[in-house]
């Protein structure tokens, strides 16, 4: 497998003074799907502006072969997506057609190539029949399926996905997952900042583990990373488990698809 | 889900753009003294109106929700105009006086108005409103205009919410006392508000440049002139043509003319 992204010494700071990202250096394979975790408020999303080029970090990235720089980032971004964690920033068009469309109409495909393209990341997040809706109008689930449609519409080799699960039901988390095992099997890259520890059971291959220190602090195998429980509990991934049986209330360790007995 | 499109939403939106705004144009720079043409305008309006899905009924609501505005603002032109005096009122030491040129400048507010809405409600109500930002951009319209339409359509529904949870989340915790504080807290709501806007606009355009936006709106939707486009603005023209020129009258005159003629034989 070829190494697709490579960061290495990235730094970036806020214009307000804020550190957003220190000294972060990783790397990820073609094809392979990267979770990447941390507490709020550790860098994250701040990451994937840095990646796609929107903010301009002190160090070095590589996507692709080509080092990001102001001359190569138009090529990087045709193919990179990123959804954003607001569906609301990522559907500005009037409808959802212009909003799925925006991207292959700028990459140079003609009328009918972007309507194809545009059909096709309909059918994949299941939104047929929506084209001519208001962004607005839809709900919270359907705002984010479509957020995720206006990139796939460009057919990108690495998708970033900024908490995609954040404010769905269970039913249409699934649904997503599903989504995620389609593109898996199409050989897409896929980074995806999630908190969601029973999302990254599901999908991960590897695990990135962002701390405090807006750095990664652990990098490896899912299996590995999850079943490391004191480093997901220094981070704040997961929590004491308190719950109730009737009268008695009882603290134990957090483990997820696991129901234990009591 | 309406199973037919009326005519009028299968049209072009540039033809519905040119024509109504060519008729409007000719309404407002029609004296008001010609009645007979209002009349006459208003004869074309229904006709249009013929041709779209909507009932009398839905037109006449939205019409009776926008006209009270104009009224409101019209109300006051017949008092404070100058001008030969055809009324005036006198309680006390206040003198109202309505002149001749009031009631006409009156008149002439509410007859163009109204029809113009009438026109307008017809218009939104057959055209969506990306459809008619498609139609003035095709029309050469400064695309930073119709970009900012564009976003405002989108967004302002999204910033109002916003200030409403600001309002509700401040209400929640407002107990009616110290009213000056609460200045300060709606001055602190708009900075607020303010912040998050312009924020979401850096957002939404980091979304545009990483979608490849390079300054151009490029759209899907190629709209065509049809056979019933040329046909609709050949008859708004011909339409006005007649009664700009006052050939309806002069047809009417010819007839009454004839009539004469006829009797005199
Ligand atoms: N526009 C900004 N100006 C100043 N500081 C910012 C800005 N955006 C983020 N930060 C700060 O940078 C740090 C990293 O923020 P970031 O949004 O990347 O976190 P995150 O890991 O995505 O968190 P979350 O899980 O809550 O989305 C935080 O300390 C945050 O306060
Ligand atoms: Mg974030």
């Amino acid at each position: 497998m070829a190494r697709i992204i490579k960061v290495s010494n990235l730094n970036y700071r806020y214009p307000d003074g804020t550190t957003g990202l220190n000294d972060v250096s990783f790397e990820v394979e073609e094809g392979e799907t990267m979770v990447i975790l941390g507490a709020n408020g550790t860098g994250k999303s701040t990451l994937f502006m840095n990646l796609t080029g929107i903010l301009d970090g002190d160090g070095h990235i590589e996507v692709m072969g080509l080092l990001l720089n102001k001359i190569n980032l138009k090529n990087i971004r045709r193919g990179m997506g990123m959804v954003f964690q607001n569906p609301d920033d990522q559907l500005f068009c009037p409808t959802v057609m212009d909003d799925v469309s925006f991207g292959p109409l700028n990459l140079g495909l003609d009328a009918n190539q972007v309507t194809e393209a545009s059909q096709k990341a309909l059918a994949l997040v299941d939104l047929q029949g929506y084209e001519s809706r208001t962004s607005y109008h839809l709900s919270f689930g359907e705002k984010k399926r479509a957020a995720i449609a206006t990139v796939l519409s460009m057919n990108p080799r690495i998708l970033l996905l900024d908490e995609p699960t954040s404010g769905l039901d269970p039913r249409s988390i699934s649904k997503f997952i599903n989504i995620l095992y389609t593109l898996k099997s199409q050989g897409k890259t896929l980074l995806i900042v999630t908190h969601d520890l029973f999302l990254t059971q599901e999908i991960a291959d590897r695990v990135l583990v962002f701390s405090e220190e807006k750095r990664p602090v652990a990098i490896g195998n899912y299996k590995e990373i999850l079943n490391n429980y004191d480093l997901l509990l220094k981070n704040n991934l997961v929590h004491q488990h308190r719950h109730r049986h009737d009268a008695v209330v009882h603290e134990h360790e957090h483990q997820h698809g696991y129901i234990h007995k009591h | 889900m309406k199973l037919t499109n009326s005519l009028l939403e299968k049209l072009d939106p540039r033809t519905k753009i040119i024509s109504f705004l060519a008729i409007m144009l000719c309404m407002i720079l029609t004296p008001i003294t010609r009645m007979r043409d209002f009349g006459l305008y208003f004869l074309l309006i229904l006709a249009i109106g013929f041709f779209s899905n909507i009932t009398p009924r839905q037109i006449l609501k939205k019409v009776c929700i926008l006209i009270p505005f104009v009224l409101f603002i019209a109300m006051f032109v017949p008092f404070v105009k100058e001008g030969n005096v055809c009324w005036s009122l006198e309680i006390t030491h206040w003198k109202l006086d309505i002149t001749y040129e009031g009631v006409w400048t009156f008149l002439n507010i509410i007859v163009k108005s109204s029809l113009s809405i009438f026109l307008l409600v017809i218009a939104n109500a057959t055209t969506t409103f990306s459809d008619f930002l498609k139609g003035l951009d095709m029309l050469r319209v400064p695309r930073l205009l119709v970009m900012l339409m564009s976003f405002m359509y989108r967004y302002i529904f999204v910033l109002i919410d916003e200030a409403r949870k600001l309002m509700r989340a401040r209400s929640l915790r407002y107990f009616g006392s110290r009213y000056k504080e609460q200045f300060r807290a709606m001055g602190y709501m708009i900075g607020v508000l303010f912040i998050r806007t312009f924020e979401r606009a850096e957002r939404i355009y980091s979304a545009m440049i990483i979608r490849g936006f390079s300054g151009e709106i490029l759209s899907v939707k190629r709209f065509r002139f049809s056979t019933m486009d040329i046909l609709f603005m050949v008859g708004i023209i011909v339409s006005l043509v007649c009664i700009v020129s006052g050939l309806v009258n002069k047809i009417e005159h010819m007839r009454v003319s004839g009539a004469h003629l006829w009797q005199g034989l």
